[in-house]
């Protein structure tokens, strides 16, 4: 009797214990999200009162960013700054890993009741955390301290993703375009004109050459990013104009996808997948495997520095053009969340308006590379001579004359895991066309964006 | 008896009563709960759609090959750690510096964080400069693609997943090989028998609990695979890695639909708790216990 009521509650009980493993994700995810808050904030607010007897109203807030290498020195840099320069709000700058990491702990920890009062958000993600009303509506604080905010300042051509149903949610503050990375020493040795590839053309002319002498052109994730600049230069949209049905099995959007189908089964590009997929592009690129990568114009600095130590000169350029140039912007802006005491919100938008000035911008510019997000920075003589000195820079700049915001669909997200797939079954199997595979991919992106 | 003596032994069991509740039970419960809702975890209100998710679930050719894969995964990983572990075991039973040595070097993985170790074999599957492809290079073999194609990425991650269980799975067997007691093998040389008579007579009737056990423990491990899918091919290529938590993840976090995660999370519920009801069914009948 005994061994059978056993045999009954352990699987039951082993069950549970899985399911709530497997499952409960969300409550791993939680419970490790809520002790970090709890501990740092705690122990680094005992490590200031001590320090600085500040007085008692001072406000601590938590900024939670992206990235690590020269983009986290960058941000802990200007908050520090910020930290220094006066004494009434202090900021707890805090990493969160990649976009995606940060999106999923920033969501999870305000259903928690948990979540920073100011956040690095990726461009794309805009509208789905401004319409599950997670974000402050910025408008009304923007218009009374336009005097020394001075919105018309921004550059436009990064505007597009600010906003959400005319409502602005955030600032850009870490902005960036996709642009061409070249070796131009590798270039030169296999007697190429360095100046590199305009068209998309002479990008697999160039990579044939570079073939021969035992080289890929380019190393390449199929990434939903390079793919929304490759579908802008031959002139079609990732969406339609109202968002709700798709537009990447259209002719220019298939093309793209042929042309790297093309190029990987000739052996002229290589493209990696996984979640390193990003860093194997650049780790080719940076051992002289390949010659060019597309990349963030937020490489630029640690681009420069890697071919300075790899003794190789290497310059930018723009995407190569298909029947025109034409990039995506990419990275992030600063948004403040929806739950904060009156108190927080004001300190948050202090902090967010310091770290958009043209000030912060320009530094931020020269110590990683994304562009500079104010027209006032733009014109500074301090950038024009850095262009002059260092013209890799100013590429990214360039080149927005030719960018388009990116698509902020709530169900954007899943559309772009399901148009990556799609491109990865085309490139991989002989049997799938590009046309097929996106025609799949439009039918079930379609059911998401009309709900 | 005073009511101390009758309260004590659920006083003493309460603490790990109250964790297992609030870290177990009610996460179940809410995520069965939350099932049944088209919620993107944040907005104020959870709408009710009562089976529609369980519904886009079993419609979504999507979900049907995450199942595929996460069974054959787990049918893959299982198998292969048990067999080579018991062979391994086998052999490395006995006393020696040598096969002391080689015990702790197959043991040290277990020991390795995953990121590490999904890392690792990142660089050695590159399939244009990677160690593996190089080695078959040697052997005039062509170059795999390992995490690259469709076809062979989730072996690959098999293969991850074998090196690292090995040791673990390994030791438990060596345990349970040096707990047979040895007048059996005693009585059974005496009788003449041959090597694979004892093996099949004495040594794995006896081992039988610990298969049971290697088994049992590799299932859930396998079906709860997810650092080495998030960080080597996050599903890819063409979903061919894309196993049960890893969706559960994706569909949560990165597209705000919890509704459906959770839905997902009910289906393995279900799956794991059938199979293991089955497994205790097959198998206690068949566990030799002493």
């Amino acid at each position: 009797m005994n061994k059978k009521l056993m045999a009954v509650t352990l699987p039951v009980l082993m069950s549970m214990t899985l399911a709530a493993c497997g499952g409960g994700n969300t409550a791993t995810n939680n419970a490790g999200t809520n002790s970090g808050n709890n501990a740092e904030p705690a122990s680094a607010a005992a490590g200031n009162t001590a320090k600085t007897e500040a007085p008692a109203e001072k406000i601590t807030i938590h900024y939670w960013y992206a990235f690590g290498g020269k983009i986290e020195e960058a941000k802990q840099a200007l908050v520090k700054k910020f930290n220094e320069s006066q004494d009434r709000i202090e900021v707890i700058a805090e990493t969160q890993g990649g976009y995606d990491d940060l999106h999923a702990k920033v969501q999870a920890a305000f259903a928690a009741g948990n979540e920073p009062a100011i956040s690095d958000l990726e461009i794309a993600s805009t509208g789905v955390f401004a319409r599950s009303g997670m974000l402050q509506d910025l408008t009304e604080l923007a218009a009374r301290d336009n005097d020394t905010l001075k919105l018309e300042d921004f550059n436009p051509g990064l505007m597009g993703n600010a906003y959400v149903d005319e409502k602005l949610y955030g600032l850009p503050f870490m902005r960036s375009t996709p642009i061409l990375y070249k070796n131009v020493t590798m270039l030169k040795d296999a007697g190429l004109d360095p100046a590199g590839p305009k068209t998309w053309d002479e990008l697999e002319q160039y990579s044939k050459t570079l073939k021969e002498k035992g080289k890929v052109g380019m190393t390449m994730p199929a990434d939903i990013w390079f793919y929304e600049g490759l579908v802008a230069q031959s002139g079609g949209t990732m969406l339609s104009e109202d968002g709700k049905t798709a537009a990447f099995n259209s002719p220019e959007g298939v093309a793209p996808v042929e042309f790297w189908k093309k190029m990987a089964s000739e052996g002229l590009i290589k493209i990696p997948v996984g979640d390193e997929a990003g860093a194997t592009a650049d780790k080719d690129w940076a051992n002289q495997l390949s010659a060019f990568k597309f990349g963030s114009t937020a490489g630029v600095s640690g681009s420069l520095e890697i071919a300075k130590g790899n003794n190789f000169e290497m310059d930018a350029s723009f995407m190569p053009a298909n029947v025109s140039y034409g990039v995506p912007t990419g990275g992030c802006q600063l948004v403040i969340t929806s739950k904060l005491s009156d108190e927080e919100k004001e300190a948050a938008w202090e902090f967010l308006k310091f770290m958009t000035t043209a000030e912060s911008t320009i530094y931020q510019h020269k110590y990683v590379g994304y562009l500079p997000t104010r027209l006032s920075a733009l014109e500074s003589p301090e950038l024009q001579e850095h262009f002059k000195q260092y013209p890799q820079y100013k590429v990214a700049v360039d080149q927005l004359e030719y960018a388009r915001p990116r698509p902020m669909e709530t169900a954007y997200p899943e559309v772009a895991s399901i148009v990556k797939t799609a491109i990865e079954k085309a490139i991989i199997d002989p049997k799938v066309t590009p046309q097929d595979a996106l025609n799949e991919a439009a039918e079930k992106a379609n059911k998401l964006l009309g709900k | 008896m005073t009511v101390w003596e009758k309260l004590r032994p659920y006083g003493m069991v309460a603490p790990s009563i109250v964790i297992f509740s609030m870290f177990f039970i009610y996460p179940i419960f809410y995520m069965i709960y939350l099932s049944f809702y088209d919620w993107n975890f944040i907005s104020p209100t959870k709408t009710f759609v009562g089976l529609q998710n369980f519904k886009d679930l079993l419609l979504d050719e999507d979900f049907r090959k995450v199942l595929s894969n996460t069974t054959v995964y787990t049918l893959l990983t299982v198998t292969l750690t048990t067999v080579l572990s018991l062979l391994l075991a086998l052999w490395l039973n006995r006393k020696g510096f040598f096969h002391a040595f080689v015990q702790g070097a197959i043991f040290s993985p277990h020991i390795i964080s995953l990121v590490s170790i999904s890392l690792l074999w990142s660089w050695l599957m590159d399939p244009e400069y990677g160690l593996l492809n190089w080695v078959i290079g040697l052997f005039g073999f062509d170059k795999l693609q390992w995490l690259s194609h469709p076809g062979t990425a989730l072996v690959s991650l098999v293969i991850v997943a074998v090196w690292k269980g090995l040791g673990y799975n390994t030791l438990v067997f060596i345990a349970g090989l040096q707990s047979i007691p040895s007048d059996i093998f005693e009585a059974a040389a005496l009788d003449q028998s041959k090597p694979w008579t004892t093996f099949r007579r004495i040594i794995l009737p006896m081992l039988s609990p610990t298969i049971f056990f290697l088994v049992i423990i590799n299932m859930i491990g396998s079906f709860q695979v997810f650092e080495t899918i998030a960080i080597m091919t996050q599903g890819g290529p063409v979903n061919s890695t894309n196993t049960l938590v890893y969706y559960i993840y994706e569909n949560g976090f990165r597209f705000f639909k919890i509704g459906y995660a959770s839905a997902a999370g009910v289906i393995l519920l279900a799956i794991v708790g059938a199979l293991t009801i089955i497994y205790f069914r097959l198998l206690s009948s068949r566990v030799h216990y002493r």
